[in-house]
């Protein structure tokens, strides 16, 4: 949504992060009357739900069910957005009132006249990764982030950009502005609810897996971008030599439930993605064999077991081991060597493409936006639940809540349900302030 | 069902409700259940709000069968609903025996909001059945 | 009439687009007459398609807009808004499902589902020709919200309504509330009790000027609806009136000649007739068990505060929103099911955590003091021949965490035969925890079940282990608990008051787990806690606050918008003959006389759009407002031109 409505300096709720959490409990508040300031450091709405494929337990497509409520989250009257904006220095004024300022960060773009027409893109001579496509294909250094982004505007990459001007001339709308800079603006709010959602494990960390060095090792992330409707490739292939897969391994717990990686627990959402991406592929490789190598399947959820028992029935080989070694052939084949628990021996099998089944982080550097405010964390980051068993979402600073992954990890669901309950004690708080 | 069949194909008109039986329909959407394609839904808000004309204007038009998906004992408007669906379906079928229309072309079932599979084998059955009428 | 009609095809990514040829079938309708602009999107409800829908609807003076794409279901909603945002009457927007009634039920036949999606835009187009400019109806909303079911997803859904400005009546069949909670001890993630939970819910429950509690109390029988529920309650008397001398209840419990089976205690013990589940039990007062009590009128004696001729009490409650928050039952697994019965060794989980609370020191059971102990996993759930397909969620975690407080408090090793051990997220640890301790966890194939057999006075549990390459062992144990599963309340005798859609798993089903998790299909009821599928206590709290929040935005405002769904009457055709009304289940329709005329006339604040009226009138005198004669008959013919 264009910036254009007057700023309004005061609102009663800070939500930090537009992915789906900070989007369900923005709009929550918002329906019961509060007025909202959201704040999200990427350049659209929509967090990291916006770019999956299909969803489990159901098969929703991922973009149907974010972007009608990324829209009705940007429209909504009691609402005010930054995106590309990141808030610092939340101070406590009162016991009452919190104080903090938001950066906005420059897209060298008028958003308010931008019209999303790409007409820029098409004559920016600048070819880079693009981020958004885990670096799978390339795009301009002026750009709209992803066809669903919202809002729907071009970004200049400053970084890359080499100042041709070719993408001013183009620009029939006149938005493209080299001038802008960082702006600052300081608000005030009763509460916050904290939403930045959760970082993934970089797989490097793995050397036994030799991401990077085995081209056809990849991440989930970067095949689920393989399976969106809006796929760079319009089909599956491996990055090697572009070839379709025909025999594809899973590797789960990969960088979770492993504490030589400094990360002991279960990151929740694996199994089932996993399980989702296979029968995906079953459906747009009908060829392909799929396998699956886990130590236990998590499918705990509702409708989730079921779901895991739908994969096997379609076929996909589901292996009990924990995957040891990942070596290339010539040929850029995989060799996985494992334990197979079953069988009580360890073995080697050939693939042609892998996936590592990456866990989840907690999203550091959320306490640091507290200064002098002690926001307590857990031994892994992510943000403390004080009274977990009373008030799910209250954290160690009254008045300032969390929602989603920023708490733990979480499926979709549960992140939806842990922000309606924050948004449930956000509102009851300020209302107990007057 | 084969592609080129589709001039000859049996048309069924099924009268969906909004709360119950149609998410039912959608559900075998979702789970990739298939029953045949010209199995075209409209949705009331209550199966009992069929009128008799209705039914008999598609066998007019050329439907092979209506199918009604029930509330049954889910309505959430009244207990009656499947007594007066009940009461809809008989005199519909008096109204088609004086069309020289087989009653057997218009049938009902109570469809719950997650009876996907009964409402794909009903579509099935109901589709075979009709073929086999139609041939013989 | 509409005769300048925008139409819209979603591709939806690929999920259309796959398997409907969308150019097609824009190609098909685009010539229509009525038809002035037909494009295709890639998703129809992103927000720059609906931003150009809003500029085409202004620019090109739409009077109406047609949009294929997913079920009505899922976007409604959301395409109205745009045909507002447009200039227009949000009822001159129809919504075409060519996705789950579509591309997704025929993907098997892409030429045919084709074929059938230009029949449903042709129809969708039909329909829209005929739509009308229509208001919404306003009715009153009360601010105030009826839970059922007195556990921690009520108590803390009440506690946060209450805080947020909603009044609550909250409901509870039991003469004490806390649920299943306060049966279950010590808890994981803060090692508190059970009682301590409940208990602090309980004082600001009971203080809460905006709460009222009932105790004894069923709902019996449900009219009206959202904004305004009538409900019908059974309050069944404690026949205890309010606390007597100290020390005068417990002589009464002593006294009392009645033993039955203490099922808070999951029959572990007895209890009298008169009775409380544990000593601080909320309310604090006793109540007496009418089933068994034999009035032999001993405990009168001690007791002045007990009266047995307490009546039943009927009473009528008006709210504007239903929560349920009626829970669960534990499995009770059939006789012989791990020789549950018929070896006095074995017990269930929630047995065993009542045996642990009832248990300081030492853990004795039958006399015998325990050491060490194996668990079976996935009783009553995950079955492969029995319908519970699914997983129950929170046993394992609360089997491990059993087993690393026994091991605390007693010494005691514990074996676990799972089926694959679910500890998700940060409850790992425990798993990690209680293998260091030394616990042995043996996996078991669900096709071949442990047997568990009786020599002598040693109880063995004999098991084929796939981590050790199958192989057997006989496992001696002093005690065997089945971590039993999840069921759907035995009694959900509220599901057919309230009409709520039970789903696969039989619990109680959401609109859509992701986009509306606690709402259901009934306007206004909502779901939260166990009663929709299982979860552990923080998940069961975090739906049950997402619920209070819904149902504080529902009502809160004074009123609601509702659908003007009406049945309309055609005075001219009308002869008044009483069908109508008979058929209606709302007392909606009326006689009245219009220029000495008697004809029918429909009290629209008590309609509720059902349309049962229609098919009853012999000369067709009633019309069902968007579902008119002429909308129907519409689309009959568009559907197979």
């Amino acid at each position: 949504m264009p910036e254009t409505t007057v700023i309004k300096k005061q609102y009663d709720a800070l939500v930090i992060g537009g992915g789906i959490a900070g989007g369900e409990a923005a709009l929550n508040l918002a329906n019961m009357g509060f007025s909202v300031v959201l704040v999200e450091k990427d350049l659209s709405l929509g967090g990291k739900m916006i770019h999956l494929s299909k969803v489990f337990p159901t098969l929703d497509c991922a973009a149907c069910i974010t972007t009608p409520k990324v829209s009705e989250t940007a429209r909504h009257p009691n609402i005010k957005i930054y995106t590309y904006s990141e808030v610092k220095n939340i101070k406590k004024q009162s016991d009452k009132l919190f104080t903090a300022t938001v950066f906005k960060k420059p897209r060298y773009v008028n958003e308010d006249i931008c019209t999303g027409c790409e007409d820029c893109e098409n004559a920016c001579p600048v070819i880079v990764e693009d981020q958004y496509q885990h670096d799978l294909v390339g795009r301009k250094a002026v750009y709209i982030p992803f066809s669903i982004a919202n809002p729907r505007v071009a970004n200049i990459d400053m970084d890359n950009c080499i100042l041709c001007g070719a993408c001013e001339k183009a620009c029939l709308a006149e938005a493209i502005d080299f001038t802008q800079v960082i702006q600052e603006i300081p608000i005030e709010f009763k509460a916050v609810i904290v939403a930045t959602g959760y970082d993934m494990f970089d797989p490097k960390k793995l050397p036994n897996y030799g991401f990077e060095q085995n081209k056809n090792v990849v991440t989930a992330i970067q095949m689920e971008r393989q399976l969106v409707p809006t796929r760079p490739f319009n089909s599956v292939l491996r990055p090697k030599d572009g070839k379709m897969p025909n025999n594809i391994a899973y590797v789960l717990c990969a960088g979770s439930r492993d504490e030589t990686v400094g990360n002991p627990i279960c990151s929740q959402i694996c199994c089932m993605y996993s399980i989702k991406q296979a029968q995906l592929i079953m459906g747009a490789l009908p060829m392909a064999d799929v396998t699956i190598y886990y130590l236990h399947i998590r499918a705990f959820g509702k409708g989730f077991n079921e779901f895991y028992q739908q994969a096997r029935s379609m076929g996909v080989d589901f292996v009990k081991g924990k995957v040891a070694k990942i070596t290339e052939k010539e040929n850029g084949n995989l060799i996985v060597r494992f334990e197979d628990v079953y069988k009580g021996k360890v073995k080697e099998a050939e693939h042609d493409l892998v996936v590592l089944s990456t866990g989840i982080l907690a999203n550091k550097g959320i306490v640091e936006l507290f200064p002098g405010l002690n926001l307590e964390t857990d031994p892994f980051n992510y943000v403390k639940q004080v009274k977990e068993l009373e008030n799910p979402s209250q954290t160690s600073i009254p008045g300032v809540f969390v929602a989603g992954t920023a708490s733990g990890p979480m499926d979709i669901p549960d992140s939806i349900l842990s922000a309606g309950a924050a948004s449930s004690e956000t509102a009851s708080y300020i209302r107990r302030l007057s | 069902m084969s592609e080129t069949t589709k001039n000859t194909a049996i048309k069924v008109l099924v009268f969906s409700t909004e709360k119950i039986s149609d998410p039912a329909i959608d559900l075998a959407g979702l789970l990739k259940l298939h029953y045949p394609p010209t199995v075209y839904v409209i949705p009331l808000p209550c199966s009992s709000a069929v009128k008799p004309k209705w039914i008999l204007r598609a066998f007019e038009k050329g439907y092979d069968g209506v199918f009604i998906a029930a509330d049954g004992t889910d309505c959430s408007f009244s207990e009656s609903c499947v007594e007066k669906t009940s009461d809809i379906i008989a005199q519909t079928h008096i109204l088609m025996k004086e069309k020289g229309i087989s009653p057997a072309k218009l049938k009902m079932a109570a469809i719950c909001s997650v009876c996907a599979e009964p409402f794909v084998k009903h579509m099935n059955n109901f589709v075979e059945e009709l073929t086999r009428n139609k041939i013989n | 009439m509409k005769k300048k009609i925008g139409v819209y095809i979603c591709h939806c990514g690929a999920n259309i687009a796959d398997h409907i040829d969308v150019e097609k079938v824009r190609e098909s309708i685009a010539s229509d007459e009525v038809v002035f602009l037909s494009r295709t999107t890639m998703f129809a409800c992103s927000d720059s398609s609906q931003k150009d829908m809003v500029d085409d609807i202004k620019k090109q003076e739409l009077d109406a807009i047609v949009v294929a794409s997913c079920s009505p279901k899922l976007h409604l909603q959301t395409f109205r808004n745009v045909a507002v945002r447009g200039g227009l009457n949000k009822y001159n927007y129809v919504q075409v499902n060519i996705r789950e009634q579509g591309s997704w039920a025929h993907s098997d036949t892409p030429a045919a589902a084709t074929e059938k999606a230009i029949q449903l835009v042709k129809a969708g187009i039909a329909r829209v020709i005929e739509s009308q400019e229509l208001t919404p109806l306003k009715i009153e909303a009360h601010n105030k919200v009826a839970i059922i079911g007195a556990g921690v997803s009520g108590l803390r859904a009440a506690v946060e309504l209450a805080d947020m400005g909603t009044h609550v009546d909250l409901i509870e069949r039991e003469h004490f509330i806390g649920g299943r909670v306060s049966q279950w001890g010590q808890l994981f993630v803060s090692e508190k009790n059970g009682e301590e939970i409940v208990k602090k819910l309980y004082e600001t429950v009971i203080d809460h000027p905006m709460i009222t509690l009932y105790t004894g109390t069923e709902l019996i029988a449900r009219s009206g609806s959202v904004g305004n529920y009538n409900l019908q309650l059974k309050i069944t008397p404690r026949f205890v009136t309010q606390e007597c001398k100290i020390g005068a209840f417990d002589k009464a419990i002593e006294i009392c000649p009645v033993s039955v089976d203490d099922e808070f205690n999951f029959s572990l013990n007895k209890r009298k007739a008169i009775y409380k589940n544990y000593e601080s039990e909320f309310p604090h007062i006793a109540a007496i068990d009418m089933l068994n009590c034999t009035k032999c009128g001993k405990c009168l004696e001690v007791c002045n505060s007990i009266n047995l001729n307490q009546e039943i009490l009927i009473e009528n409650i008006t709210v504007g929103s239903i929560l349920l928050s009626t829970g669960f039952d534990p499995y009770e697994p059939s006789e012989n099911e791990f020789s549950y019965k018929t070896i006095d060794t074995v017990i269930t989980l929630q047995q065993f955590k009542r045996l642990v609370e009832l248990s300081p020191n030492k853990l004795i059971y039958r006399d015998k003091e325990i050491k060490t102990i194996g668990f079976i996993y996935c009783v009553g759930s995950l079955q492969i021949k029995g319908d519970n397909k699914y997983c129950s969620r929170y046993c394992c975690t609360s089997a491990i965490h059993t087993a690393i407080q026994i091991h605390r408090k007693y010494n005691i090793k514990s074996y676990h035969m799972n089926r694959g051990i679910r500890t998700y997220g940060k409850q790992e640890l425990l798993y990690t925890e209680s293998s260091k301790n030394g616990d042995v966890y043996v996996e078991f194939d669900p096709k071949k079940e442990p047997i568990i057999s009786k020599n002598g006075k040693q109880t063995i549990i004999k098991v084929v282990d796939l981590l050790t390459a199958k192989e057997e062992l006989d496992i001696p144990v002093d005690l065997v608990v089945l971590v039993t599963g999840m069921v759907p309340r035995k009694d959900n005798s509220i599901a057919d008051i309230l009409k709520v859609p039970i789903g696969r798993d039989k619990f109680f089903n959401e609109i859509h787990p992701k986009l509306r998790p606690v709402e259901t299909v009934i306007d206004g009821v909502l779901i939260a806690g166990a009663c929709q599928s299982p979860k552990n206590i923080t998940e069961s709290l975090k739906s049950s606050l997402a619920a209070a929040s819904k149902a504080n935005s529902l009502i809160s405002k004074g009123e609601i918008e509702l659908e003007p769904t009406l049945a309309v009457i055609h005075i001219a055709q009308c002869d008044w003959c009483g069908k109508c009304a008979d058929a209606c289940p709302f007392g909606a329709i009326l006689k009245t006389s219009i220029d000495g005329k008697e004809v029918a006339m429909v009290n629209n604040a008590n309609c509720k759009g059902c349309g049962m009226c229609l098919p009853v009138c012999p000369t067709d005198a009633i019309d069902l407002i968007g579902y008119t004669n002429r909308e129907i008959e519409s689309m009959i013919d568009a559907l197979i031109d």
